[in-house]
């Protein structure tokens, strides 16, 4: 036990004091939020096509926007044709439009026959978007057929949005926070996806490294390889946990200090509009403000189960991650070949993740959500996502217990894997000298 | 102090160390000789409780080896190896720590051993910035820390320079007058026969050999003389209880003749023949090498 408090001691030090974990500290949450928000742009931006799409138009009758010849909808710049067929597609073909969309059916109450030609180049989103115009323009030709026009359809539009609201437990109704428990459940998922990877696969390598730079035979002859498998697991946590504990601080630290230049700004309003703003929401309706509902929202999460679930399965999943990853560390001789041994070690954390996403958007405490949280090699990641929608406690002690049971079973088995791996040198090992190892201990 | 009985150690079920017998008594140097892959590794594995054997037992002191001895053993394996990204004292630190030393007792220690193989500059540096010659001494330096009682050395002066190798050999030699019971492997006989109070040859895993270094030499004398003569051949007749094995030149162009005896008790009659002669300048038993006992064994087997 005081071996393990050695090693740990050094681990933890050696690595705290390195100078990419400082950087890595400060840097990384900065990194990571620019990382999100490019993403974001990107996907919602860079993606679109700005080029207009020249579309020819035939149709067999002409009921849409009967007296253009020319009209456009979005990126589409519609030409009403009537050349023959050859030559059209002739056109589409040398690229002097980008499709033909061609309207043969005589009842508007279908489009079996009509036909969009392309050369290709429209995408997934314009195809849809072109069909939606389409069936729009013949939704609204047979509304006018039935005597209503436009004005009349118009003035039938629905505005607003539904208020959400949840019972809270003090029995009063508060707004509902559905996207911010998304938003909670999948950060923490990603935050333990990526902490298993990242220091998981530092105590992997620092089992390399030892073996590879043959220190491990001195320290063996001094403590168990069992208790220097543990001080490094336990030293790497320790290290992820300052980081943890790090950005933490660094981000209440630079919220409260957005939240008082905000504050200032506020004040700085005049009184009259102030008050002018404050009484605008008629009582009994949530406030309009973004701000103040996103902070309500935010204060009506279970946060004590969520903090508990969080440690909970974020520990067990690196435990059990990390010593199957450290049981390789101690096995390989070189970095090429310990690819061949995480993939498949890695592929149920990854799965894990995807399945996280998809519970999180659609189904919290559904079926798939359930068995995967139960799953030990899943529920870390998947647990996490569900943490804020309130798990039953029953589910919860029983995917932990069962995290427990694996990660001990796990931690035996590599320890005897470990024991063997870091005095084996030479050839590379297989899964087949894993299990012999096992056996042999 | 170490006493080994019926040791067997297996690897792939293959034998590595086939039931071996040893005693080393307190405060002596024992070497450890054996081809490449014999097995000696294998064995100063289990002595430092790297590995535990498969059958036999290791004694301590008449007990039983387990782990609460480490505190009293030093291991340098063959392959070595330090932190290239720590600093040369909080490396030391460490490994004194790992041996159970308070953090006072271990600094103390850490300091003296600097002084002494005069590194003590270099007691903040990283490993990495150390020569090899250097990295060598803080590798030995974080063997003997703890003043074990007990030392094993794997092949100690493979990888040394002659320099450093010259150092280790008066470390041991210090080592042992302080009452440390010392244990080394080596190709090296001259080592071998300078340090060593006994030894034990290890041959395919099997003991071929143990025993002092005197007894060891003297059961393998075999009663043969090598006699110096002036001049170019035997000057007179061999008596009937000695035949001539070989002659040849040796240096300044006297002629060395190696003699053996087929009546062991005759070496004063010898002596005396060869005195009559004349003409020797030079005799002396021919009692064989380490060396020669090795390669003779080894290729034995």
């Amino acid at each position: 036990m005081k071996n393990i408090l050695v090693i740990l001691k050094k681990e933890y030090l050696t690595r705290i004091k390195n100078k990419s974990f400082i950087i890595m500290t400060f840097v990384g949450p900065i990194l990571m939020v620019a990382f999100y928000a490019g993403a974001i742009y990107f996907a919602t931006q860079g993606a679109e096509d700005n080029r207009t799409q020249t579309i020819y138009f035939s149709s067999k009758r002409d009921y849409v926007r009967p007296s253009e010849s020319t009209f456009t909808f979005d990126k589409f710049l519609f030409i009403k044709t009537d050349q023959p067929r050859d030559t059209i597609l002739a056109s589409i073909k040398n690229e002097t439009a980008d499709a033909w969309l061609n309207i043969q059916d005589e009842d508007l109450r279908t489009l079996d026959s009509t036909e969009l030609i392309s050369n290709g180049a429209l995408s997934l989103s314009q195809n849809s978007a072109l069909e939606g115009f389409i069936k729009d323009e013949i939704r609204q030709k047979i509304l006018q057929n039935q005597g209503i026009n436009k004005a009349t359809l118009d003035s039938a539009e629905v505005l607003g949005g539904i208020n959400k609201l949840e019972v809270a437990d003090s029995g009063n109704t508060e707004s509902s926070a559905t996207g911010i428990k998304s938003g909670v459940g999948f950060a923490m998922a990603l935050i333990i996806y990526m902490f298993i990877f990242i220091y998981g696969s530092m105590v992997m390598r620092s089992a390399m490294e030892e073996k590879t730079n043959r220190i491990v035979e001195v320290i063996v002859s001094s403590v168990k390889p069992f208790e220097l498998m543990m001080g490094k697991i336990l030293g790497v946590a320790l290290v992820g946990l300052t980081q943890f504990l790090a950005w933490i601080i660094l981000s209440v630290a630079l919220i409260s200090g957005a939240s008082t230049v905000l504050k200032i700004g506020a004040n700085s309003i005049p009184a009259g509009m102030n008050t002018s703003t404050g009484m605008a929401p008629p009582a009994g309706l949530s406030a309009p403000s973004g701000g103040l509902e996103l902070i309500s929202q935010l204060n009506s999460l279970p946060y004590w189960e969520i903090g508990i679930i969080f440690i909970l399965f974020f520990l067990g999943g690196y435990l059990l991650y990390s010593s199957i990853f450290a049981a390789i560390g101690s096995a390989v001789n070189q970095d090429t070949d310990v690819q061949q041994f995480m993939m498949p070690v890695s592929l149920p954390l990854v799965f894990g993740f995807i399945i996280a996403q998809s519970v999180v958007f659609q189904a919290p405490h559904g079926k798939l959500a359930k068995i995967f949280s139960m799953i030990p090699l899943t529920s870390p990641v998947v647990m996490a996502v569900r943490a804020p929608f309130g798990v039953p406690i029953s589910e919860i002690i029983a995917s932990f217990l069962l995290l427990a049971l694996t990660f001990i079973l796990m931690v035996w088995l590599s320890a005897k894997i470990y024991r063997i791996g870091i005095l084996s040198y030479g050839k590379k090992p297989t899964w087949k000298d894993f299990v012999k190892w096992i056996r042999q201990s | 102090m170490i006493r080994v009985q019926n040791l067997y150690k297996y690897y792939e079920e293959v034998c590595i160390n086939d039931n071996i017998s040893l005693e080393i008594k307190e405060g002596s140097i024992f070497g450890l000789l054996g081809p490449n892959g014999a097995g000696k590794t294998t064995l100063m594995r289990m002595l430092s409780t790297v590995t535990t054997p498969d059958r036999g037992e290791i004694y301590f002191q008449d007990q039983l080896l387990s782990n609460k001895h480490i505190p009293f053993i030093g291991y340098m394996p063959e392959e070595r190896g330090l932190y290239r990204k720590m600093s040369v004292v909080d490396q030391l630190l460490y490994f004194a720590e790992l041996k159970g030393l308070k953090r006072s007792q271990a600094k103390e220690q850490v300091k003296y051993w600097l002084k002494r193989l005069e590194i003590i500059d270099w007691a903040e540096k990283k490993m990495e910035e150390l020569s090899k010659g250097m990295a060598q001494k803080i590798q030995f330096i974080s063997t003997i820390l703890h003043q074990p009682k007990f030392l094993i050395l794997d092949e100690p002066f493979s990888g040394f320079d002659p320099v450093n190798a010259d150092l280790v050999k008066d470390l041991i030699i210090e080592l042992k007058k302080q009452g440390t019971t010392i244990l080394f492997s080596t190709h090296r006989m001259d080592n071998v026969e300078e340090l060593c109070d006994r030894l034990a040859i290890i041959h395919k895993g099997k003991k071929v050999l143990d025993g002092s270094i005197h007894e060891v030499r003297r059961s393998y004398f075999n009663h043969e003389y090598d006699i110096l003569f002036n001049g170019n051949e035997i000057p007179s007749e061999l008596p009937t209880w000695a035949t001539l094995q070989k002659t040849s030149n040796s240096e300044f162009g006297y002629l060395k003749a190696r003699i053996h005896l087929t009546e062991p008790s005759k070496t004063q009659d010898l002596i005396s023949w060869a005195h009559e002669t004349h003409q020797m300048i030079g005799f002396q038993e021919n009692v064989p090498t380490m060396h020669q006992i090795f390669v003779d064994k080894v290729t034995q087997a």
